[in-house]
């Protein structure tokens, strides 16, 4: 049992201490809160300073109502503008004098309305920077706002109650599952999906970890001296526990940035959408991680040691991958309908469940016997298939020269004694 | 406590139709440097390896110091296999605890046993560097603590000869030299013969997978007689082939080397040919293992055939 440990050891550090995890281990979050923060981000940085801008107005009449309008104008509950006047006799002479503030920077741009703007509904907007598009949208609506408001007024409305009648809806989306309601603009859901890709990425990443090391320790002859010392098995679970133990951890280091981000975020971003960090989901993504891992990583290490070379490892990898390929497949299926039969069914194929029984579970909740019909299936072919690949493993990392081809592999499994 | 190292009675392994090892019964001495010889691909690998339980037998039973052999058994044991293998990556110091760690030596003892070693091999100040930064020869150090360390009473080496450069040779052979002094039972290899007759108190020689004789080497040798005689000489030696009493004459250049018949006449061919050639030298030896080995494999390749 030892020796079982030092096996362990050695496959944990030599992992935990490579570039590749120290990258990808603290890329991770990065990438994470680039998901979760990026869109709060944006509107974060919009809301800076506030855009300095002067009405000019030809017409005579429409300039204290715009200039009300765009005041009102808010992002992230800031006024988007500072209003002020540009004081210059007639129009012609206003706008003259805008154009020189606009040009020595005193001003970022003004908007101008022609002597016939209520009759064409036309005006301009000058400005330095004419490409964001979101500001240019608010100036547009304040513009918009007041030229309507003032026909309303000229039919003989009042401006105020047609506003108050046509006000837009604003449409909330909630989530409903059992444990209650969540007001959700779909920054959950890219979560889950930020979370089911990083699921997809790290499977194959670190059943092809188990893969090189076998590979490795088979070309590296390093195998011989350590199954003439403990037996085969040892070497082979120590392989799956230590490799796997790096995988968690990295998983549980992404899992508790995102808690940490997720904590963090929902107090700094005000009214933003913020996506729900739930426990829960949480906790699914790393018992589907391990699930996966233990899957996919026996059949890669029974791969591993059936070749001799990485390159000869890319065409037996390929059959291990088809599920994981197959799985995203039917990815769209699954998602637009969580609760078919199909889903249910594509879900409890332990092939798949660990992706898309948590794809499931991101979407809705599915019934809790689902769920744990899925964890027994999959577990049970867990200890099915890392039987299996233990013994095709135990023949396989002593056989030098030709590939194997699978039914011979198949052979080793019913093969008795090492 | 058992006068045997190891004991390998009626050991058979076969793979996939082709007997690799067949009917083998072995005894090495404890405390003797015993010689496993034979051809490539005679069973001398898969013997060791079965020992080691790197492969299971198919048949027979072995015995590691008087009893079956179990792991704690074989923890007694320090095996350097043919194909050399340690982690390229890893750090050298790390690996070779990692490696008597598998043995059952903790870390801690581990290290402070590995202290003499990495001196006495000259590794000191190459303990902390990856092992793919060490020269081959240094590398081929670290395998041999890495054998070692844990501080087995058995040595089982595979071919332990092949690769060694000079310097690498001569300090294995101290190394075994000091080994045998302290009583430890080494076990090694090999098809150079020499080697094993400079190294080996005792030897089995196997082909096709079995015994073909064993024992040790000086009772080896005179088992098969003073059947040889080396002569040197001036003149036209053709006739000496024909001479009643030879079987064979193979010319070395310098010298030639007469087999004779079982009871022949050695002064008799040596009369003929100092009648008929200037002789410098004349000596009856007993063969060499290279020799015997090769009498052994040709007339036991035919046996079998």
């Amino acid at each position: 049992m030892n020796r079982l440990v030092t096996i362990v050891r050695r496959e944990y550090l030599e992992r935990v201490r490579s570039k590749a995890f120290m990258v990808s281990t603290f890329l991770g979050p990065v990438l994470v809160a680039g998901f979760m923060f990026g869109p709060s981000l944006l509107m974060e940085r919009q809301r800076g300073q506030a855009l300095r801008i002067a009405v000019v107005d030809a017409t005579g009449i429409l300039r204290g109502g715009v200039e009300q309008e765009l005041r009102q104008q808010t992002v992230a509950g800031s006024p988007r503008f500072a209003v002020t006047a540009v004081e210059g006799g007639d129009a012609e002479a206003a706008r003259q004098a805008a154009r020189s503030r606009v040009v020595d920077g005193r001003l970022d741009g003004y908007l101008y309305l022609g002597p016939d703007a209520l009759a064409t509904s036309k005006a301009d907007y000058f400005g330095k920077n004419v490409s964001n598009m979101m500001d240019l949208r608010l100036v547009e609506e304040a513009a918009e706002n007041a030229v309507m408001r003032h026909r309303l007024g000229q039919e003989g409305l009042d401006g105020a109650r047609v506003k108050a009648v046509m006000r837009k809806l604003d449409l909330r989306t909630v989530r409903l599952t059992a444990r209650g309601e969540r007001e959700d603009r779909g920054a959950s859901f890219l979560l889950a999906l930020l979370l089911l890709t990083l699921l997809y990425m790290t499977v194959p990443m670190w059943g092809a970890a188990i893969m090189n090391g076998v590979i490795e320790e088979k070309s590296n002859r390093v195998v011989e001296v350590i199954v003439s010392s403990i037996p085969t098995s040892y070497l082979f679970a120590g392989k799956l526990l230590g490799v796997g133990g790096a995988g968690l951890t990295q998983v549980v280091v992404w899992v508790l940035t995102m808690a940490a981000f997720g904590a963090y975020g929902a107090a700094a971003a005000g009214g933003l959408p913020m996506p729900e960090v739930s426990p829960l989901l949480m906790a699914a993504f790393i018992v589907f991680f391990l699930l996966g891992y233990f899957l996919y990583g026996a059949l890669y290490a029974g791969v591993g040691s059936a070749v001799n070379t990485q390159q000869e490892a890319q065409s037996l990898a390929f059959p291990v991958m088809m599920p994981l390929v197959l799985g995203f497949v039917f990815f769209p299926a699954v998602l637009g309908s969580p609760d078919s039969p199909f889903s249910v069914t594509l879900s409890l194929i332990p092939f798949f469940t660990p992706m898309l029984m948590f794809l499931r579970i991101t979407a809705v909740t599915p019934p809790a016997w689902q769920i744990a019909l899925s964890l027994v299936l999959t577990l049970t072919t867990v200890v099915g298939v890392t039987w299996a690949a233990s013994r095709v493993y135990r023949v396989g990392i002593l056989m030098y020269g030709k590939r194997p081809t699978f039914p011979e592999m198949l052979r080793w499994i019913g093969e008795s004694g090492s | 406590m058992s006068e045997e190292a190891i004991r390998l009675s009626g050991v058979s392994k076969a793979f996939s139709g082709h007997v690799a090892v067949e009917d083998l019964s072995l005894a090495v001495p404890r405390g003797a440097a015993f010689g496993l010889l034979g051809p490539n691909g005679a069973g001398k690998t898969t013997t060791l390896r079965m020992i080691m339980n790197v492969l299971g037998p198919d048949s027979g039973t072995i015995e590691i110091l008087g009893q079956p052999a179990t792991q704690e058994r074989r923890d007694r044991i320090g095996y350097m296999p043919e194909e050399r293998g340690l982690y390229p990556r890893m750090v050298v110091e790390e690996q070779l605890l990692f490696f008597a760690e598998l043995k059952g030596v903790p870390r801690k003892e581990g290290t402070r046993r590995l202290q003499p070693w990495l001196e006495r091999l000259g590794l000191m100040d190459w303990r902390r560097r990856r092992l793919n930064e060490l020269s081959k020869g240094m590398q081929q150090k670290a395998q041999f603590i890495a054998t070692v360390l844990h501080d087995p009473d058995i040595l089982i080496l595979d071919e332990p000869l092949s690769g060694l450069d000079p310097v690498g040779v001569n300090v294995m052979r101290d190394v075994f030299v000091d080994l045998r002094r302290r009583g430890k039972t080494v076990v090694l290899s090999s098809h150079q013969m020499e080697t094993v007759e400079r190294l080996c108190d005792a030897i089995a020689l196997i082909h096709h997978g079995r015994k073909v004789l064993d024992g040790p080497v000086s009772e080896v040798r005179s088992r098969h007689g003073k059947n040889t005689i080396v002569l040197s000489y001036e003149g036209d030696g053709a006739f000496l082939a024909g001479l009643p009493g030879v079987l064979k004459v193979s010319d070395f250049g310098r010298y030639v080397e007469i087999k004779m018949a079982e009871g022949a006449d050695a002064q008799g061919i040596l009369r003929e040919a100092a009648s008929r050639l200037r002789v410098s030298r004349f000596e009856v030896v007993e063969p060499s293992l290279h020799d015997i080995f090769v009498e052994q494999v040709t007339s036991g390749g035919e046996a079998a055939a």
